[in-house]
């Protein structure tokens, strides 16, 4: 997203329950809880923002968020 | 969202005028138990603003845009529809369908058919598709009665804007257009109908992620739609 201004701060709608990725069905909420146990990505969900790449977008803003460390 | 439901989100483009219809379900059995687990609609303003959001009853058939949009007040002249659908994987193994019905009141142009874009979810992960989503085309058969073609942008996502970069193909000569869009938005770009002798023959988008998309033809003088289809993915 280089040449794109940072996300917002987390808006209230979104919440724990939203849906994410329409791909492998991932919510905002196993994201968030996921990056704060250190275990991003998840098992079964390793191909999201991958598939139909639509959700790539909001996939690194909420790693921003949630200030994902880069996976190695 | 139970864990048992798969999710799609598909987008198209309304504009007055026209009958506009959407098959909800396009594959049907002799029982007709493919039905969508639910089935949210949503229209937007070009600047991405939410104008009206509701449920629809997942066992209906037939959804009119024009009564959606006409029930609104002051609708734009453009707005963009999302059908945010949860199936049941096993009675839809790939994905469930929607299909498009267009036709301009009193025209005696032929009506349009095409396949509503599914943006977010298109490739469900059971199906192990590794395909590019975000750089898509689309090759303009020579149409007598198009004499004006733009391409039809929105943006799905909720919180990341995105750049895309739209070509426009004249023989060897490629024009570039670029597009910034906020969640929600949308756009449509007019590229020019001829460069240098030659017509516009190709499309090309390219975008960080998907987009929903689509090229249209517009008829010279009474401005009627004869060309409204989704691009297509440009790597197999």
């Amino acid at each position: 997203m280089t040449g794109l201004p940072g996300p917002p701060d987390r808006p209230v709608e979104a919440s724990d329950e939203l849906l994410l990725c329409y791909c492998t069905s991932l919510t905002v909420g196993e994201l968030r809880r996921a990056v704060g146990a250190g275990r991003w990505p998840l098992p079964g969900k390793e191909r999201t923002g991958k598939l139909c790449t639509g959700c790539l977008g909001d996939l690194l803003v909420c790693l921003r968020w949630f200030d994902a460390k880069p996976v190695a | 969202m139970s864990s048992n439901l798969s999710a799609l989100l598909s987008a198209t483009f309304y504009v007055p005028g026209y009958e506009h219809l959407v098959e909800l379900i396009h594959q049907r059995d002799e029982l007709a138990r493919r039905r969508l687990a639910s089935l949210d609609l949503a229209v937007y303003d070009p600047s991405g603003a939410l104008l009206a959001s509701s449920a629809v009853d997942p066992r209906a058939e037939i959804l009119d845009l024009g009564a959606v949009v006409t029930a609104m007040a002051d609708p734009p002249p453009r707005v963009m529809v999302t059908f945010d659908a949860r199936y049941d994987a096993g009675v839809f193994p790939y994905r469930p369908h929607h299909y498009g019905y267009l036709h301009r009141s009193q025209s005696s142009d032929p009506s349009l058919y095409y396949a509503v874009n599914a943006v977010l979810g298109g490739v469900p992960d059971r199906v192990g598709a590794t395909n590019l989503n975000n750089f898509e085309t689309y090759v303009l058969r020579r149409h007598p009665s198009a004499a004006r073609y733009s391409v039809l942008l929105g943006c799905l996502a909720r919180w990341a804007p995105v750049e895309a970069q739209v070509f426009a193909h004249y023989g060897t000569e490629r024009v570039l257009h670029e597009v910034t869009l906020q969640p929600r938005q949308h756009v449509e770009v007019p590229l020019e109908p001829e460069r240098g002798g030659h017509r516009v023959d190709r499309v090309e988008l390219k975008s960080l992620y998907r987009l929903a998309s689509y090229v249209v033809g517009r008829r010279d003088g009474s401005d009627d739609l004869v060309l409204f289809d989704h691009l297509f993915t440009y790597f197999k």
